[in-house]
């Protein structure tokens, strides 16, 4: 059986040349399906861009990047939207909700470009505003709503459409110490329920919230261990 | 459904902008269709009135500056009688007043002689026309169309009933010996115009000249200016026949003080000032419009570059560029419909008052409707594909990255 995530060789380089910056240099790894991992690195380390490559928000500038066995590194525009709302439920640091949308309709957009029906998209919408406690909020704004709040619309978002993937960049970035450790509790609960998390920080101490830590510096992956203490 | 409800929100969250950016495009179809409306109106009922009352009829004018000789009416009658090719021949005189009698409205009574029937090509519905008697002894009778007969009589059985007639201050009885027929649509559209009170119509009544002159007191017993009615074809032979007989009678000949005037030129020349006046404002409305278009292509610009992380947000989301192009293309088009909508209510709400002023009822046209819901869309559409375009091309990462 094929890798959920397979990386072989990928290299990304900004203005090819004199000047060249090689944001990731020849790096390889593979994620299982169901795994929880944790990719640290200082900014600069080139975790941005492999986050953005995993996520089909970039093209590698060489090697090979399989999702599901399939090369999604050399996709049109189109194929690399598609590619995004079936498959990576994205959590980032910024929450990314659309201001003037409420919660309900923010969770709904991925399935509205799905093509899922009406009646159905409300459903399952509900159905993840409430796995993250925010049933009653669901006709609120963004604005209306605390950070943490706004962070679990996003994870509601994330996972309405129940994708094999979830990508978090720097998740509890912009949040207190409470909300952050609510969001990590909600992000390890979905893992638990059988989801592949990739979580990307430079926080150590919400690293080792995983169960694999990939350590990234200079486009470069300098260690890759399992994390005994979230073992078992 | 989707593109219409978040477009629809987007110009509700910017009201006083959408409504600004609108404004050419308002200002645009509002002249647009108040030229077409205004002219539309007052083509119906200005060449309704010339093809029912002169649809045939050849005007004989003797200018007074060149001449101070008149004809008498048993002249006028005289030459309509040696033209073999003409019905008759009568003189013509209008008086402007006001007919009373279930309702008061503004009458056009027209004087001749008992061939002025032939002036209009419907038939008589009901009673008869005045008779040569009627003429020689000025009895104080009438004839009016079916239509005229809802509007003053609200109803249609109107012959042997009376109304007062007012011109210049003096006020006759007069009695509707006749009615000529109307069409369907003028009976409907009188009907209609009696229930909802709105009589500002003329109507049109025929009465003997004789009348007129000696019941009114009104000029034209030295008669300046004739018609003569053709039968169908003969319209150019009758015209000059009866010029040749008015100049003969006057010793005229050869002085160019008697001319040809036919209601056909007349409407001619109508509808060229008209067609004149169209081109001129839509012209401008044109311009408006595109100065308008231009308006809205900016602020699609100006809206996309704020909503430059939406978009990056969209399409992290799985927006494909196609959704994100329909989007904005969706919203400038809604912008530029909306503003047409406003544009034709604006544009009614002026005819309307014109109307009022100018005697001729507010002739809408579905087309003109369906003109201006194409109109503006595609102004929309047009002027929305540059901003649109730059929003689906944007790249999702460096979206995501504006602040």
């Amino acid at each position: 059986m094929s890798k959920l995530v397979e990386i072989i060789n990928v290299s990304k380089i900004y203005n090819p040349g004199e000047n060249e910056v090689r944001a990731l240099d020849g790096v390889s790894l593979s994620i299982d399906k169901g795994e929880f991992v944790a990719i640290i690195g200082q900014s600069g380390s080139g975790k941005s861009t492999l986050m953005n490559i995993l996520g089909c928000l970039d093209t590698p500038t060489a090697g090979i990047y399989r999702l599901h066995g399939m090369d999604v590194s050399h996709m049109s525009d189109n194929e690399q939207s598609d590619v995004r709302n079936m498959e990576i439920g994205f959590i980032f640091q910024g929450f990314n909700l659309i201001q003037s949308l409420t919660a309900l309709e923010n969770v709904e957009l991925p399935l509205t470009y799905r093509g899922v029906a009406k009646k159905e998209r409300l459903k399952l919408s509900k159905n993840a505003l409430s796995r993250v406690g925010l049933a009653n909020r669901m006709d609120h704004k963004p604005q209306e709503m605390s950070g943490g709040q706004q962070q679990r619309v996003a994870i509601a978002r994330a996972i309405a459409q129940a994708p094999p993937i979830l990508l978090a960049d720097e998740p509890t970035g912009n949040l207190d110490s409470g909300s952050s450790r609510e969001i990590i509790e909600i992000i390890k609960r979905l893992h638990s329920e059988g989801r592949t998390v990739i979580l990307i920080t430079h926080d150590p101490g919400i690293a080792a919230q995983a169960k694999r830590i990939i350590t990234i510096s200079d486009g470069k992956i300098k260690s890759d261990v399992i994390n005994t203490a979230q073992e078992g | 459904m989707e593109y219409f409800k978040s477009a629809f929100s987007s110009i509700l969250d910017n009201k006083a902008r959408s409504l600004l950016t609108m404004l050419g495009i308002i200002i645009g179809i509002s002249s647009v269709i108040t030229i077409l409306a205004i002219g539309n109106g007052m083509k119906h009922t200005i060449g309704g009135e010339l093809d029912e009352l002169q649809s045939g009829g050849v005007t004989i004018n003797i200018d007074a500056k060149k001449t101070d000789r008149y004809l008498t009416a048993e002249e006028v009658k005289q030459i309509g009688e040696q033209i073999p090719e003409a019905y008759g021949a009568s003189p013509q005189i209008s008086g402007y007043g006001q007919a009373k009698a279930k309702n008061d409205l503004s009458a056009n009574i027209t004087g001749g002689n008992e061939t002025i029937i032939h002036s209009q090509t419907e038939k008589l519905a009901d009673g008869r026309f005045f008779t040569e008697s009627d003429v020689a002894s000025a009895s104080p009778v009438g004839v009016m169309t079916q239509s005229a007969a809802i509007l003053l009589f609200r109803s249609m059985d109107a012959v042997g009933m009376t109304f007062d007639a007012t011109i210049n201050g003096i006020t006759k009885t007069i009695t509707v010996v006749g009615l000529i027929e109307s069409d369907e649509e003028s009976i409907s559209d009188a009907w209609k115009s009696v229930s909802a009170g709105e009589l500002w119509q003329y109507i049109n009544v025929y009465t003997p000249h004789t009348l007129l002159t000696q019941g009114f007191s009104l000029p034209g017993e030295n008669i300046q200016s004739f018609t003569v009615f053709p039968e169908p074809g003969k319209q150019d032979e009758v015209a000059l026949k009866a010029k040749r007989l008015a100049e003969n009678m006057l010793g005229l000949r050869g002085q160019k003080a008697v001319s040809i005037q036919s209601f056909a030129s007349m409407l001619e020349t109508f509808n060229k000032i008209l067609n004149i006046a169209t081109m001129v404002v839509t012209l401008i409305a044109a311009i408006s419009l595109i100065v308008g278009g231009i308006g809205v292509m900016n602020i699609m610009t100006v809206s996309v570059t704020e909503r430059t992380r939406e978009i990056g947000i969209r399409k992290a989301l799985g927006a494909r560029t196609g959704s994100i192009l329909i989007q904005f293309l969706f919203e400038s088009a809604l912008l530029t419909l909306i503003g047409g909508i406003l544009g034709m209510i604006a544009g009614y709400g002026l005819t309307f008052i014109v109307s009022k002023f100018m005697n001729f009822p507010p002739k809408i046209l579905l087309s003109d409707v369906a003109l201006v819901v194409l109109i503006s869309t595609s102004i929309g559409l047009f002027f929305g594909i540059y901003p649109a375009h730059r929003a689906a091309k944007m790249s999702p990462i460096e979206a995501l990255r504006y602040e």
